[in-house]
């Protein structure tokens, strides 16, 4: 059953098109990402699905309700964190988790339950009656984060939900995450962080200028490249394009390979030129900056 | 929502609102001996329901520009007409601790009747209404404001519609010039609460003419937002 459908949606404002009739279908308990660089659309979508802006054209649905016509049936399903937002300092995180679920219209016994699930969620439970104020940044993002699980929405839409969390934070942000998932709950995500989307998600799209340019599992989008390994060179030689295309990074390059075998010659090399390198598979990082146009790539023969 | 934990942790709110509203109170007192001292205290009533008023919306557009409830909001089964309401009522928490205090030192010297309270309170709640639904139109026709403009927006207007026109002082003072007061809802409600105190007098067509002036100018600034306010951004 599909979750959520976008059939054709397009959004302009002031002659700035930011989604370009973009297509998507996201599964019922799908974690999906949509992964892009900044001004890709990716918030724009976001918000189409989210009911808060209004498609130029086309139509999305959620769990076979329209964001057009149905925007009052899809609010009862959808619960949304937007990017960047400020915890209000008077606020504890349980007043964001309990108060938000009393205006799902739950009881108040409800609304205790659904708020206490979803503070433990998030592990942030100790803290509930600590102010926002005396809070982390990675707290309150937390405090957030729980408001919308406490909703019991069906589906969570969470726009860069980690930004300016630190590993540990953001690991537990993700376990939470997998965990909704695997109740049944489905989960729409944008971010610009690579690893958050390789890990979390079960399909990602990347979209880029309002265009979804690739979309499927990790395993499938860094499938798309033709080279399968990568190989890290700290410091510069005249015939390293001839190994494989070229990355340069400053005083490094990343040199692509199509096979282990190539990944080793060139380490070899490397290693008799008495310069430090690193063989790895393509990453998500890898496969994303190429789709979507990379920095000073020299391509190899 | 709102203003329950500001109330909770923040009680110093209560305090800075009612010491606002009360500073002229005190000069008054000093240059007057006291005689215009009720003249004061309802203006201090009205100071306290106009500086919420008028700051409710736009403060809460300016904010959310950071805490962004209301995108929050949008996306939840909650009805447009209800957020309005609660951005309108969370201040008026916060103004009654104020609201109280005046009216006990008023009812100390005897002026209430249980129809006089009646209508203060019912003309003080017009005024609450005038004065939010202006914030809120202020707010949407300048939706792309920066936050700073929309605060000082705020405060000039408070203190345009509070501290100038007659609400602490009777409008017999200001002699041929008087009718000004019909254009402020403020000074307007201030004279409508001085004419049920006894304070001046007003015939009672007068009365319902500046009752009639209230609503109009709360429907018109209604009607104002409602043609440029969306729920969700087209």
């Amino acid at each position: 059953m599909k979750s959520i459908e976008l059939v054709k949606v397009y959004h302009s404002k002031e002659k700035v098109e930011a989604l370009k009739g973009v297509n998507i279908t996201v599964g019922k308990g799908e974690l999906y990402t949509l992964l892009g660089p900044n001004g890709a659309g990716k918030t724009t979508f976001l918000r189409i699905i989210a009911t808060q802006l209004m498609p130029t054209k086309g139509d999305a649905y959620v769990l076979g309700y329209s964001v057009l016509n149905e925007p009052k049936e899809v609010r009862k399903h959808i619960a949304v964190v937007p990017q960047d937002v400020a915890a209000y300092s008077s606020y504890t995180p349980w007043d964001y988790a309990f108060h938000f679920a009393q205006l799902r219209g739950m009881t108040n016994q409800e609304a205790k339950q659904a708020a206490n699930r979803a503070l433990k969620a998030v592990d942030i439970y100790k803290l509930k009656d600590r102010t926002c104020a005396t809070l982390s940044g990675g707290e309150k993002r937390r405090a957030l984060i729980a408001s919308a699980l406490a909703s019991d929405a069906d589906v969570l839409m969470l726009d860069e939900p980690t930004s300016g969390l630190d590993a540990v934070a953001r690991r537990g942000v993700w376990s939470a995450f997998r965990e909704m998932v695997k109740e049944g709950k489905t989960i729409l995500l944008t971010t610009h962080m690579m690893e958050e989307a390789e890990i979390v998600s079960d399909r990602l799209a990347i979209i880029n200028k309002g265009t979804v340019i690739s979309e499927g599992t990790p395993s499938e989008i860094k499938g798309l490249a033709k080279e399968k390994y990568r190989v890290l060179v700290e410091g510069q030689f005249d015939d390293l394009p001839s190994y494989g295309e070229v990355a340069k990074l400053g005083d490094r390059n990343i040199v692509y390979v199509k096979t282990q075998d190539e990944a080793l010659e060139l380490l070899k090399f490397t290693l008799k030129m008495g310069l430090r390198a690193e063989a790895s598979p393509v990453t998500l990082e890898d496969v994303f900056v190429k789709l979507v146009g990379g920095l000073n790539n020299k391509q190899g023969h | 929502m709102k203003s329950y934990p500001d109330l909770k942790r923040n009680p110093l709110t209560m305090i800075m609102l009612a010491m606002i509203s009360a500073i002229p109170l005190f000069f008054m007192v000093i240059f007057s001996g006291g005689g215009m001292l009720l003249h004061g205290i309802v203006g201090a009533m009205i100071s306290t329901i106009g500086f919420i008023g008028v700051a409710s919306a736009i403060g809460e557009i300016s904010w959310d520009k950071y805490i962004k409830l209301r995108e929050m909001m949008v996306a939840m089964p909650v009805h447009p007409v209800s957020y309005a309401m609660g951005i309108a009522l969370a201040p008026l928490l916060l103004s009654i601790p104020s609201l109280i205090f005046f009216g006990a030192i008023a009812a100390s010297w005897g002026i209430f009747t249980p129809t006089t309270v009646f209508w203060t309170i019912a003309a003080l709640l017009i005024c609450w209404a005038a004065m939010s639904t202006l914030s809120f139109l202020i707010s949407t026709y300048l939706i792309k404001a920066s936050p700073w403009l929309l605060n000082q927006i705020s405060n000039l207007l408070g203190i345009g519609l509070i501290f100038i026109p007659p609400v602490y002082y009777p409008e017999t003072m200001l002699g041929s010039l008087s009718w000004i007061s019909v254009v402020f809802p403020t000074s307007n409600v201030a004279g409508l609460i001085r004419a049920y105190l006894g304070l001046l007098t007003l015939p009672p067509e007068t009365i319902l003419i500046r009752w009639l002036i209230l609503i109009a100018m709360t429907v018109v600034f209604v009607v104002l937002t409602a043609l440029k306010a969306r729920w969700r951004e087209t």
